[in-house]
């Protein structure tokens, strides 16, 4: 129950924020686009999609149309998750810097509620809220392009759960970092850090931070690292994969999650340390 | 069963990878509070009265010493559904209305939403904001949010009620209401613990007070007791007082000063009282008043603290 009333006030709060409507305004902008654009022609080669009237897609044959509509699906999707990753990351980031806030705190704690009920539900909060915006999106896509291109590719839908998940991995690291500095500066650059740049090295560590050493202390060290860390953009790579019916490995969002748990915990570890 | 107690209750500071510059905030604190008492803890700032609420309340961590509150270790998370408490210059999420800001604290204590339903109309009316009960908390005036913070510190209907400066930035009436307020929730056996710089306040509504200063208790008492300035009268007096009598009165007491129509005597018993309105009346000298002279509590707390400082 106190859990609940922490995740409608996180809720709540998010609305009041410009950013989320920036997110949901852009979301609507791109839906309306698609709505009024998108269409599919039958040629004697095979059935084109169209934008604007124009192709965008080669001539398929009507078994292969769902193929090449779930490949236009998952650039939706990736596009969709740098808008979420941005705008969810600057709205959300100053939820628990602000609620350890002198003279906010003390209101909170002075209730019956665990520290860890407070953060629990603090984070599940933006969770939620990420969860409502990547729904809307996908959603409203989803049923446009079913209706207007008779393709209704029920793997779409997964992803909005998917790429939730990996939003709520990368924000137990913004919501750690949150708890550790008490600022909301810090867990935006670090998350950011990590998305657009950490991640992406630790990721291809072989073709770079490799190249430096052959050292096997020094390798096991970069492992340590990218075990670390959530796995963004390999889970990314399999929300894509899960879009377009191919194989999807699931360690890395296992990895993800266990270490998701840790940054929670270890915030939840923190917090209940802290004297305001 | 004690409303509040602590005992030898020690918060130290440390600065951050150094033992030294330690700072003490709280010095073997010991008190205890009745129930149904409204008891004030005075001191100058940084005198470590936040301090001691925070602790009370696991905001912050004891060094050293305990305490609890209706007997219950503080450290029980169950004893804060049966507190109130309003902080210093606190800031609730401005979003809410206040009627929602009341709603979700409530939800917070685990109060049943009937019980809300209910009690969030009253609470509105009784802090003199159910007119704007559905305006956003950010658009709320000082004044306004003292009153919707006392209204969340009331929610669960506390047994003890902790408030740290809570008519800041309220105007005179309704420093008066939140007076009567405090009188009104004394009188349901409840206890009031009230941190405030406002003196005048204080002596008004107080049963007992604690002096502070650099965490360290000074004082503690019923503010007659800190106001009392021992056995000085002020005797008012008809007609003037013949030289025979000033005499006599000389002879008796300690120290005796003359003004035009009263007469001020420092006495060492009431026994000294009676005799010096036997020669007023062996004299003829009318008497029309008889008054125990008292300092307000503002002297007495600043005596007090400049002694400390002299010490």
């Amino acid at each position: 129950m106190k859990v609940v009333a922490l995740i409608v006030q996180t809720v709540r709060e998010l609305v009041a924020k410009a950013t989320l409507f920036v997110l949901a305004g852009i979301s609507t902008l791109i839906i309306l686009v698609v709505l009024l654009s998108i269409g599919s022609t039958e040629t004697p080669e095979g059935v084109v999609l169209t934008m604007f009237s124009l192709p965008v897609s080669p001539p398929s044959p009507a078994d292969k149309l769902a193929e090449v509509v779930s490949i236009m699906q998952a650039g939706f999707a990736g596009g969709l998750f740098v808008g979420v990753v941005i705008f969810g990351v600057f709205a959300t980031a100053g939820i628990v810097p602000d609620t350890l806030e002198k003279g906010t705190i003390d209101l909170y704690l002075s209730k019956p509620v665990a520290r860890w009920e407070l953060l629990l539900g603090r984070y599940l909060g933006a969770v939620v809220v990420m969860l409502i915006n990547i729904l809307y999106f996908l959603g409203a896509i989803w049923v446009i392009i079913g209706f207007k291109v008779g393709v209704w590719n029920v793997h779409f839908l997964f992803a909005a759960l998917s790429l939730t998940f990996v939003f709520a991995c990368l924000f137990s690291l913004t919501l750690a970092l949150g708890v550790l500095f008490r600022n909301t500066a810090i867990p935006i650059i670090g998350s950011f850090l990590h998305l657009f740049v950490i991640g992406g090295i630790l990721e291809h560590r072989d073709q770079s931070l490799f190249l430096i050493s052959e050292n096997a202390v020094y390798r096991r060290i970069i492992d340590g690292f990218y075990y670390l860390l959530p796995q963004i953009s390999a889970m990314q790579e399999n929300v894509a994969n899960l879009i377009m019916q191919q194989t999807i490995t699931w360690e890395p969002f296992v990895q993800s999650f266990l270490v998701a748990a840790l940054y929670f915990g270890a915030a939840v570890v923190l917090f209940m340390k802290m004297d305001f | 069963m004690q409303a509040i107690s602590s005992e030898s209750l020690s918060k130290t500071y440390k600065r951050r990878f150094s033992n030294r510059n330690l700072v003490h905030a709280l010095q073997d604190f010991s008190i205890s509070v009745q129930p149904g008492e409204i008891f004030s803890l005075l001191g100058p700032n940084g005198a470590g009265k936040t301090t001691f609420l925070k602790i009370l309340l696991s905001l912050t961590r004891a060094s050293s010493g305990t305490a609890t509150i209706l007997g219950i270790s503080i450290h029980n998370k169950k004893i804060r559904s049966r507190i109130g408490y309003l902080p210093e210059n606190h800031r609730p999420p401005g979003y809410f209305t206040g009627q929602q800001l009341l709603s979700f604290f409530g939800n917070l204590s685990g109060i049943p939403r009937k019980v809300l339903h209910s009690r969030i109309p009253l609470l509105l009316q009784t802090v003199g904001l159910s007119e704007w009960q559905d305006m956003k908390v950010r658009k709320y005036s000082k004044g306004m949010l003292q009153r919707i913070g006392l209204a969340q510190a009331l929610i669960n209907d506390p047994d003890v009620l902790f408030l740290d400066e809570p008519t800041d930035g309220v105007d005179p009436v309704g420093r008066k209401e939140i007076r009567d307020l405090l009188i009104n929730i004394k009188h349901q056996g409840k206890t009031v613990f009230l941190n405030s710089h406002l003196l005048s306040e204080v002596e008004l509504i107080s049963d007992r007070v604690a002096i502070l200063d650099k965490g360290k208790l000074l004082r503690v008492g019923s503010v007659d007791e800190l106001t009392s300035r021992g056995l000085l009268y002020h005797i008012g007096v008809e007609s003037e007082i013949p030289e025979s009598a000033k005499e006599e009165l000389s002879a008796k007491v300690l120290k005796i000063t003359y003004g035009v129509g009263t007469l001020a005597a420092e006495l060492t018993s009431i026994g000294e009282l009676n005799a010096v309105i036997d020669i007023l009346r062996k004299h003829n000298v009318g008497i029309t008043s008889i008054v125990k002279q008292r300092s307000s509590l503002e002297e007495s707390f600043l005596n007090l603290i400049k002694r400390e400082v002299a010490v």
